[in-house]
């Protein structure tokens, strides 16, 4: 017999362990770990976001504002790149090769990953991307992506609608840490104004769908898909004709213009002067535009003046609040009469002030003083510095009922408040029992250290409108389809009675006073100049107004720095904004008003000019 | 019987094969090829058995004059491994398997062949050796590997159980020794950094030592010498391996080679260079989990898919480790066992020396296959290019294969016929 028969064991044997082994290994791949199941998941989907358009934003009459532009991305893969495509990148984008594989270095690097497209050039215009498209076929790596950018068909309000840009990694990171899981990279994302506050809105949901991928990372199988919901368009208050014909009518000015419907808050317009088109902050051109806004210039277009300027000082227009406390409070009547006293403070020469109207006709300071110095003080004049701090905490509570030195609560990002004086101010800078009436009067008159904004002025034009409360300013009305539920009503601290006679004198203002350059024809319109104490150069011009008289439907603020005073440009460009609103043309005296104004060129050599 | 069970089985392998790669062009070839095969086969099945057997120097002179004609054809892939005939390409390196197998068993099963016999040894050995020189030229690594299955065969035929003990010890010496070459550690011995292939070196001596005192203190005088003699030998071979292990990893081994063994060392893991098909394939096994995902549902190594490479030829166990899950695979492997298991009981039941040293030859053939190709697509061992049996795309493997068998089946039949 063959004697090496038993051997055949052995050969078995080893045939049965290395199946056992291979059975171990599969169970462990296969049952034990589940590492590798996942890992297959990685590989085989491909999970898609589909981006929701963004929404559009109206005018009050339904004209948009901001639309949609198409813009194209270039996306790369780069394990589709073959040696001869190489070349022909570099000749469609004109780039050297050098160029060309650091771009691809970062294609397939850090986030990006050579078997996933990630954009190579961002936001191409319709035009360019018509000139390379036919030469983008012959590539198979690249692939041209539609993306919507901000289009802007009547080229206004840039800084009441602020810009959109892509996200930034610090921004995306922190909404990843937050939970919002919404954007992805190359997202664009609201930053300042209506995009930035209405951000949440306007982006709409994020739809995704699932894919099988095969190797090259083509869709193979859709799994499920789940539609993206558009973001919801906003009607704001804004009438686009009176935001352009502001923004005309500030060029080469320094300022804002706002405007309000007093019978329900709407902001009908809000100027800021100097302003750009919005549409440069669009598409491939953003940095580059940006840079030059941000930094190349010094009058610091990207500033929002009615909302962030709030050190504006607010100058005679105060004297109306002065006056509606005063009366409030009882410590003048309309037939008060104090003598024109220009010993402690200046004013120019005028019919004597012997009745309040005829104060403010005339903007007489002494008067004001007066008015002020009753506000603070009591008669007893027990302690006067006592009586300071109690006067000046009382006029302070009572002022900010009209909505100074605290944000109104407009729909704008980080409102600011200006800023109303009291007592701890005054105590920290002088020290307790070191200030009194004599040391803050003028603030009697608007000077002083008071702030107020732009928007917090033409607020004050219409509580006057109103006689006595006001809808908290704002610019949308209606989101998507849902009416915005802010029609706030605020009541201030003086009775509606006593506002005929501030009215009245108001109207006296623009018919014989100092605002006679705000008159419109056949146009009641009540108004109050303002001339801003400036030291470096020519004062500022302010000024506030409301129209008609009886039943008023815009109440209005404008401010032009360097304007030397109230009537010389602002309460010419108020009237100019109110006709065009209240009668939707304008009259040829006006429209030759309008050139003057449109041609004026109003700058502070010393700090502004730029050319 | 075992005709029928080995036909159903190679056919119905193959039927399998042609539903998981469900794709118009190779599906079609593969159905050509396998019509081939199961006529030829039946042909082989209708002629003298004495015949097959008086022919295989014949066919092995063939194959080898196809072996170095195939040499001067054009480069497919890097390797000059295929004739092409129109749409069609044959790789006589399939048939050098089926042609060495038979000359193989030829000689050993000559009356005059002694396996203990060192002249014989060095012929049966040249007649394995000649063509898978010639397949190494071209190169085809993979179906060279499988020539080493051959030493089964002469350990059956009786030699010495040591050169298996030393070819593991070899392949036990080498893997570690490419282990610690791969990891590049270095190891702290009492404040001496040494590299570790080179403590691993020190080890070794030391074992060897221990070796030497064990057999100086506990084995009996008269045996000693004996021992002694074998020991030496063994630490020759053993640090020569390590040494040689050592040179061809630094020397020969290109960059490629040297990662694919740090990535299965687990060293390294590389997901999109030379680990990619690695990765893949055992991503596509894991997914598979106990049940599998369903016959044709694969979402990775489906042909649809192709994320895991070559999935229809060398990565075809993917294939159904992912559509039939732990529980498939598990069902595959007892099978493949049982079939080499059944072979050798086929191999062990024949009468005639000729039968059973070839039953021998196509079982180690076979079970070299399954265990590198297996092996390698569950990470086990480098990847190779080799094809899994009844199972992988490739017409000239499934007929060698098929014919193997076919070849097997006929002897078999005529086992009673055969007195010795």
């Amino acid at each position: 017999m063959d004697p090496f028969q038993n051997r055949r064991w052995v050969i078995i044997l080893i045939v049965l362990s290395i199946s056992l082994i291979f059975s171990i290994r599969l169970l462990y791949i296969q049952v034990i770990n589940k590492e590798w199941a996942k890992r297959a998941e990685q590989i085989s989907y491909l999970k898609e976001n589909l981006q929701p358009p963004r929404g559009f934003i109206y005018d009050r009459n339904k004209e948009l504002l901001v639309g949609a532009e198409n813009i194209y991305d270039i996306y790369v893969l780069p394990i589709k790149i073959k040696e001869e495509d190489s070349l022909k990148i570099c000749e469609i984008f004109k780039l050297t090769i050098e160029e060309l594989r650091n771009k691809i270095h970062l294609a397939s690097s850090g986030y990006n990953a050579p078997y996933k497209p990630s954009v190579m050039f961002e936001s191409l215009s319709k035009e360019e991307f018509a000139k390379i498209s036919p030469l983008l076929s012959k590539v198979e790596a690249l692939e041209g992506k539609v993306k919507t950018d901000r289009g802007y068909p009547l080229a206004t309000g840039a800084h009441l609608l602020g810009y959109i840009r892509r996200i930034s990694q610090q921004q995306l990171d922190g909404f990843r840490a937050n939970g919002d899981l919404f954007y992805s990279k190359n997202d664009f994302i609201g930053i300042t104004g209506l995009e930035n506050i209405y951000e949440k809105e306007l982006r709409g949901e994020r739809g995704d769908a699932n894919y099988l991928r095969d190797y090259a990372g083509n869709k193979v199988e859709t799994l499920d898909k789940n539609p993206a919901t558009p973001g919801k368009d906003i009607y704001t208050t804004i009438d686009g004709g009176l935001q352009q014909l502001g923004e005309v009518l500030m060029q080469n000015k320094i300022g804002s213009i706002v405007a309000i419907e007093p019978s329900s808050g709407e902001l009908l317009c809000m100027v800021s002067s100097p302003s750009y088109d919005p549409s440069i902050l669009t598409g491939k051109d953003f940095v580059k535009s940006y840079k030059l806004l941000k930094s190349n210039d010094s009058l610091k277009p990207l500033i929002n003046r009615p909302v962030y300027n709030d050190n504006y000082r607010p100058g005679s227009i105060f004297k109306l609040v002065q006056s509606l406390i005063a009366l409030q409070l009882g410590v003048i009547n309309t037939n008060t009469s104090v003598v024109c006293d220009k010993s402690k403070i200046g004013c120019h020469n005028h019919e004597p002030p012997n009745t309040l109207e005829k104060a403010i006709k005339h903007s007489c300071n002494p008067y004001f003083l007066e008015v002020y110095k009753r506000l603070i003080l009591s008669k007893s004049f027990d302690n006067y510095f006592e009586e300071s701090r109690k006067g000046l905490k009382n006029w302070e509570e009572m002022v900010r009922t009209f909505g100074f030195g605290q944000p109104l609560g407009v729909d704008v990002p980080e409102e600011k408040g200006g800023f109303i004086p009291n007592v701890p101010f005054y105590d920290k800078w002088y020290g307790k029992k070191r200030w009194a009436f004599s040391t803050i009067y003028s603030n009697s008159i608007g000077e002083g250290e008071i702030g107020v904004s732009p928007i917090q002025m033409a607020n004050l034009a219409a509580i006057i409108a109103n006689k006595g409360y006001y809808y908290t300013p704002h610019l949308v009305r209606r989101v998507g389809e849902d009416k915005t539920s802010n029609l706030i009503r605020n009541k201030t601290c003086v009775d509606s009675s006593h506002f005929q006679a501030v009215i009245d004198a108001m109207h006296l203002v623009v018919e014989s006073g100092t605002g006679r350059s705000a008159q419109i024809d056949s146009v009641k319109v009540c108004g109050k100049t303002g001339t801003v104490e400036n030291k470096t150069f020519n004062d500022h011009s302010v000024f506030i107004a409301f129209a008609p008289k009886e039943n008023p439907k815009i109440a209005i603020s404008v401010y032009v720095e360097y304007g030397t005073w109230g009537s010389k440009w602002a309460a010419p460009i108020s009237s100019v904004m109110m006709e065009y609103y209240l009668k939707k043309e304008l009259s040829e005296k006006s429209k030759l008003k309008m050139d003057l104004i449109k041609e004026a060129i109003i700058l502070n050599p010393k700090s502004d000019f730029t050319f | 019987m075992t005709f029928g069970y080995f036909t159903i089985y190679s056919s119905s392998y193959s039927g399998f094969l042609l539903n998981e790669s469900f794709w118009d062009n190779s599906y079609g070839k593969q159905m050509v090829w396998i019509i081939i095969s199961i006529v030829l086969g039946s042909i082989i099945l209708l002629i003298e058995g004495s015949f097959i057997q008086n022919s295989s120097y014949v066919f092995y002179l063939i194959i080898l004059i196809l072996l170095i004609t195939v040499l001067f054809m054009p480069a497919v892939k890097g390797a000059k491994s295929w004739f092409q005939f129109g749409g069609f390409s044959i790789q006589p390196s399939e048939f050098a398997k089926l042609g060495c197998s038979l000359a193989f068993a030829r000689y050993l099963s000559l009356i005059n062949t002694r396996t203990q016999n060192l002249k014989n040894r060095l012929t049966a050995g040249a007649i394995v050796m000649v063509p898978a020189l010639l397949i190494m030229i071209q190169p085809d690594p993979g179906t060279m590997l499988v020539f080493i299955g051959f030493v089964f065969v002469l350990y059956r035929e009786g030699l010495s159980g040591n050169f298996l003990l030393i070819g593991l010890f070899a392949v036990l010496i080498a893997v570690v020794g490419v282990f610690f070459k791969a990891s590049g550690s270095f190891i702290e011995v009492a404040n001496l950094t040494v590299s570790g292939n080179l403590f691993f070196g020190i080890i070794l001596v030391i074992g060897f030592f221990v070796a030497f005192l064990i057999i100086k203190y506990f084995v009996l005088p008269r045996y000693r010498r004996e021992k002694y003699i074998r020991l030496i030998v063994v630490s020759i071979v053993g640090i020569s391996i390590s040494l040689s292990v050592s040179f061809i990893y630094d020397n020969l081994f290109k960059e490629r080679h040297r990662n694919r063994f740090q990535i299965m060392f687990g060293i390294k893991e590389d997901r999109k260079g030379d680990g990619y098909n690695i990765y893949q394939a055992l991503s596509a096994i894991g997914s598979g989990e106990t049940f599998g995902k369903g016959y044709l549902n694969g979402t990775l190594s489906n042909d649809k898919f192709k994320h895991v490479p070559e999935q229809n030829t060398d990565f075809i166990f993917c294939v159904l480790a992912e559509e039939w899950g732990f529980l498939g695979c598990f069902a595959f492997v007892c099978l493949y066992a049982s079939i080499l298991i059944r072979m050798i009981m086929i191999a062990e039941r024949q009468r005639s020396k000729f039968t059973r040293i070839y039953g021998y030859c196509v079982t180690s053939i076979l079970f070299f296959h399954f265990m590198i190709n297996v092996g390698m697509v569950i990470g086990l061992a480098p990847v190779i290019g080799i094809p899994l049996p009844f199972f992988s795309k490739g017409g000239s493997a499934v007929l060698a294969f098929s014919l193997m068998i076919s070849i097997l089946l006929r002897l078999d039949a005529e086992r009673k016929v055969v007195l010795r």
